[in-house]
């Protein structure tokens, strides 16, 4: 039923109707789209912000109005996604113009704060006109594009509420900031190089400002210099991706020797690609997911003929891949006319930096040239990074453009409840009323400045969406930084086993996106995270629901010698499981003799099942890695290795008195260790086996615990060969497999899934 | 069971017990203030009129022996230092002895000759002392508890109240040592014999320290090792605590074995280290102080407190910064 339908009575007389409209409508030019609207269809009345919701009143002739009605949602701007709350009639008002009531911060309803968005055409054309005013002004934006996110400083998003409050706008842009009719009508970014922030690049022999910074800037990169560029969300440290010279000094001095590096392409040719195919194999998925207001860095295969160096991604098939997104990006790409190194400007794990002072001062030791620019970041968004599994879109990292993210959650949160994430790639979600916003990747809280970052985005959360968390969820494990700080909060603590939380997550997305529930079995396979035995899991699979998981299978368990050490150096995971299967004459990287002592009299040797570790053991037995220098080195190695045929493996599957099945990798680690068959081989027999296994565990479960759907989700499952192969199988076997779709399926999807798993097991 | 060995009759009071005193404590620990026969102890006044400071704790050390010390002489050092660290010269101990039945009888001269010479080295005199005997299986072999009394300055103020912003931290020697020493020798690594406990009297160290009067704050990081210390001053004192790494002495061999087992030496027991808070200007000084002695040789100044957030955060050579967390009882791994 919809509002033209309810209209029987015809009339003559004009009348006068009110819609309240909600979802994303603020910061993306709806309300001058109201207006303009409403002029076109000869209404009177206004519309208003009520801090979220938008409330519009019209009076006219009732076809108009019908018309009106309809075109609300069906003409919304492109970064619009309104919804229609209700529509109802009310009593006629005679007004003589259609107007636009400022934001209105009395009410706090449905607050949404929009993501930082892309250079749209419009700005982009204006942006590329000699004589236009804003003819290579690299801040460019309007209703339909520029940052939102990293700039709101308080609500209502009004300009003196953003970083842009410093900058006091010329007559100009006054007038077009306050024509409703204008493109920047309420445009709170609003600038041009009269008024706007401007362009400074800083060296050891001096300063430029404006075009000729960006002159400048380009002059170093060509010259093999790494320039530290702000950009939305923070620095990139950019430099020459076809220089090899350049990227193994931005290597050396970022003491990053192996972790890929992303890259951007100039913008070239009709639909912006031209470039990027030169180097990369892109299909139709991604060249739609490229080119997304997200602008997204995608996973994508070199091409053989690729000229790009080696030192781009070492030991990696695929390279990170991202086109322009802000004004000055285009600007320095089309200048630049290459590809161009563009990676975080962070210090490993840490949140991007954002600030100009620090970053000279921290980041000093990697370059001595930065492009800042004086528009304050409020908070920092890394790249948002995406990579296609199984013909989808699947979220690695969700960033800038990505986040905050916007989840209608199936039920109603009895109270605002606060999810604080894992330790690792840490992000945290905010839960309230039937919705859930997910936070942009914060990093490993390990640093002070990744915790600091986690406490400022909890606090502006709460702050920016007016919601008071009345408890708090944290993982099981107490040694997290995350559920430390929970801890201390003096508010009610639900503290969420790990993989529960992985597999809440993933059932809760596809409960939301199709509406219903039924019972999973779900693989959460990963690095390691706190298991209800007090082992580390990262091998199981759990059946139920969320609120209601059962561990029914796991992979064989095995020690981990030295610890939390394991995790960086897959060697140690070779060994052990060479020693757990009876195999000790394995060589080594070091003098184990000591170690396997410890692991024999279990110091420091904690038990894990974590399929993430497998990997690591399996990339170390095959000779690919001894030491990682980022995390899940080891398993992206074997995932690039494995190439052509190979025959999977039958996993032995045992039942315990509990009913508990384990999957024994026994088998594979004696594949592994055949010298005779190529790497590719045994490294592709690997993945097919663990493929088969997941088959072959949940036929098992299935026979006496049955099972409606089959979820693939946990770190481990970024691996794009494994997770086709096994969401392939289960398919062809008759499971309805599924992977995550919005969130990532590593620890950055936890705290959504804290949320999921503490609302069904106590909300 | 022969008169090798520790009976139950050694601790009933009768001429066994009188046997056992005689031949193993009273002839090691003589002197002049120690007499077995009194219930109690008159001690003399002590020199300069300051303020009596008392200790005490409890040894449990596995094993008993360890290259570089005994329980014997830990007993001594780990209460010497506790006086020496709170400004204190130490004067006197006691000495309570658990001791299981069935120990051996030549073990326990050997741990009370070494508890005996430490005392020596360090300047202290047994005062008085008392053994009990425990049936097979209710202790490890031997604990050991001492109780020690010292003389503080009047006029020296040391305390975490007094850490100031911009004060730096100092370390007097390598950290970890008898941290490793222990592990290695409880679990028969086979490695013995490279590396010695540190375990020794801190005073000399701490007596140099005590003139200056920029010093704030002194502690022995034993149990959690200098981190827990580092600690213990932040949530105190609700100041950062920031250490270079590369300045924090860590001897090789003790950095070997701790990587290669995925340990952290931070968090090793120390028994014969001074962790000083100094008032910044002031640090070279103190660091000239103890370098100046045997012991201190490799002191080192590896950090400052901060205004700031009251964390431990370990500043590496690459510029990343790391939060030391406090110590778990059992820490699993984190990275997923
Ligand atoms: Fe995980
Ligand atoms: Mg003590
Ligand atoms: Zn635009
Ligand atoms: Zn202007």
């Amino acid at each position: 039923m919809n509002a033209k339908d309810q209209q029987v009575v015809e009339r003559t007389e004009p009348e006068a109707r009110r819609w309240m409209v909600t979802g994303r409508v603020q910061g993306v030019g709806f309300r001058p789209f109201v207006f303009r609207l409403a002029q076109r269809f000869h209404l009177t009345g206004r519309v208003q912000n009520l801090s979220g919701q938008v409330l519009i009143e019209a009076a006219g002739e009732k076809p108009m109005l019908d018309a009106f009605g309809a075109a609300l949602l069906a003409e919304a701007p492109p970064l619009a996604q309104p919804e229609m709350i209700c529509v109802e009639r009310i009593s006629y008002r005679k007004l003589d113009r259609f107007e636009i009531v400022l934001s209105s911060a009395v009410e706090a309803a449905e607050i949404h704060i929009p993501p930082d968005y892309f250079l749209c055409d419009d700005c982009k054309r204006e942006m590329q006109t000699p004589g236009d005013r804003r003819y290579r002004y690299p801040f460019i934006n309007c209703t339909q594009c520029g940052p939102r996110y990293t700039l709101i400083t308080r609500l209502p998003y009004d300009r003196l509420n953003t970083t842009m409050a410093g900058f006091e706008l010329c007559s100009a842009c006054r007038a077009e900031y306050e024509n409703p009719f204008d493109r920047r009508f309420h445009a709170e970014p609003v600038a041009c190089p009269a008024c706007g922030p401007q362009l400074c690049l800083v060296t050891p022999s001096g300063h430029v400002e404006r075009a000729a910074a960006l002159a400048a800037c380009v002059s170093a990169l060509r010259q093999g210099e790494i320039v530290a560029v702000k950009g939305i969300g923070g620095y990139h440290m950019m430099c020459d991706a076809n220089n090899g010279t350049a990227v193994g000094r931005l290597r050396a001095n970022k003491q990053r020797p192996h972790k890929p590096l992303a890259l951007m392409f100039p913008w070239r040719g009709a639909d912006g690609m031209e470039r990027v195919q030169r180097e990369l194999e892109i299909d139709a998925a991604a060249r739609v997911l490229l080119c997304t207001p997200m602008r997204p860095i995608v996973l994508l295969r070199r091409r053989m003929d690729s000229t790009l160096p080696e030192s781009i991604a070492p030991g990696l098939r695929e390279i990170g891949a991202m086109l322009p997104y802000s004004p000055l990006h285009h600007l320095l790409l089309d200048e630049f006319n290459n590809p161009v190194v563009a990676t975080s400007g962070n210090i490993s794990g840490e949140p991007v930096m954002t600030d100009n002072t620090e970053v000279e001062k921290r980041l000093g030791n990697v370059t001595r040239i930065f492009l800042h620019h004086d528009r304050p970041i409020a908070r920092p968004a890394d790249d948002p990074v995406m990579r296609i599994i199984a013909g989808k879109a699947r979220l690695i990292r969700a960033g800038r453009g990505v986040a905050p993210m916007e989840l209608d959650f199936p039920r109603l949160f009895a109270q605002p409840v606060l999810a604080v994430g894992g330790h690792m790639k840490n992000s945290v979600a905010l839960g309230w009323g039937r919705r859930v916003v997910l936070a942009p990747h914060i990093g490993d809280l390990d640093a002070p400045r990744s915790l600091a970052v986690f406490e400022q985005v909890i606090a502006d959360f709460q702050r920016l969406y007016g919601v008071i968390p009345q408890a708090i969820v944290c993982d099981a494990h107490a040694g997290y930084a995350s559920s430390r700080w929970a801890a201390q909060r003096g508010l009610p603590l639900i503290r969420v086993w790990h993989h529960h939380a992985h597999a809440s997550a993933l059932a809760m997305e596809h409960c939301m996106e199709r509406h219903r529930g039924g019972t999973w079995l779900i693989f959460t396979w990963d690095g390691v995270g706190l298991g209800e035995d007090g082992t580390l899991w990262g091998g199981e699979a759990l059946h139920g629901y969320p609120g209601a998981w059962r561990r029914a299978a796991r992979m064989r368990p095995f020690r981990l010698p030295g610890g939390e050490r394991a995790g960086r150096e897959p060697w140690r995971s070779g060994m052990s499981l060479c020693w757990e299967s009876g195999i000790d004459d394995q060589p080594c990287v070091a003098d184990a003799t000591l170690l396997k002592k410890a692991w024999k009299k279990k110091l420091n040797a904690p038990v894990t099942t974590a399929v993430g570790r497998l990997f690591d053991g399996a990339a170390s037995l095959l000779g690919l890695i001894d030491k990682a220098s980022y995390e899940g080195q080891a398993g992206m190695y074997l995932e690039s290795a494995a190439a052509g045929n190979a025959e999977a493996m039958d996993l032995p599957l045992e039942k315990d008195a509990s009913g508990l099945l384990t999957a024994d990798w026994k088998p594979l680690i004696q594949a592994l260790l055949q010298g005779d068959v190529p790497v590719a081989q045994r490294a592709m027999q690997f993945h097919m086996s663990l493929a088969r296994s997941i088959v072959a565990q949940a036929q098992y479960i299935h026979a006496s615990t049955p099972f409606d759907r089959v979820g693939l989700t946990g770190g481990v499952f970024q691996n794009k060969l494994l997770a086709e192969l096994a969401a392939a199988q289960l398919a062809a076997a008759g499971f309805d497999a599924h992977l995550p779709e919005r969130l990532p399926s590593n620890d950055g999807g936890i705290a959504f899934g804290q949320l999921a798993e503490a609302e069904c097991a106590h909300g | 069971m022969d008169d090798t060995h520790i009976r139950l009759a050694h601790g009933n009071g009768g001429s066994y017990m009188r046997e056992l005193i005689e031949t193993v404590f009273a002839r090691h620990l003589a002197n002049p203030l120690l007499n077995v026969q009194a219930d109690a102890v008159a001690l003399p006044a002590m020199e300069g009129g300051g303020v009596v400071m008392v200790t005490t704790d409890g040894f449990t050390v596995q094993p008993l022996e360890f290259p570089g010390g005994t329980i014997g002489s830990l007993a001594v050092h780990g209460t010497v230092n506790d006086l020496a660290v709170s400004g204190a010269t130490p004067y006197y101990l006691t000495l309570n002895a658990f001791i299981e039945e069935g120990f051996d009888i030549a073990r326990l001269e050997r741990i009370i000759a070494s508890l005996a010479e430490a005392a020596r080295e360090a300047r202290v005199v047994i005062v008085a002392g008392d053994t009990k005997v425990l049936p097979h299986g209710e202790v490890g072999g031997l604990y050991l508890a001492t109780t020690g009394v010292g003389v503080r300055a009047q006029h020296l103020q040391l305390g975490l109240d007094r850490v100031q912003p911009g004060d730096a931290v100092l370390v007097s020697g390598p950290v970890g040592d008898h941290g490793i020493a222990v592990l290695l020798a409880r679990e028969e690594f086979g490695l013995r014999g490279e590396l010695l406990s540190d375990a020794a009297s801190v005073f000399p160290l701490t007596q140099a320290l005590a003139s200056l009067n920029g010093l704030r704050f002194m502690r022995d990081p034993t149990r959690g090792g200098l981190a827990t210390v580092l600690h213990e001053i932040c949530r105190a004192t609700g100041l950062e605590v920031r250490l270079n790494q590369t300045a924090i002495p860590v001897r090789e061999q003790v950095a070997a074995v701790c990587e290669m087992l995925g340990y952290d030496p931070l968090f090793l027991a120390c028994e014969g280290r001074v962790v000083a808070v100094v008032e910044a200007s002031q640090a070279p000084e103190a660091l000239t102080r103890l370098q100046a002695l045997p012991q201190g040789r490799e002191a080192a100044i590896i950090g400052s407190v901060n205004a700031g957030r009251a964390h431990v955060v370990l500043q590496t050579e690459l510029g990343g910064e790391r939060i030391l967390e406090e110590l778990e009882d059992d820490p699993l791994p984190r990275i997923c």
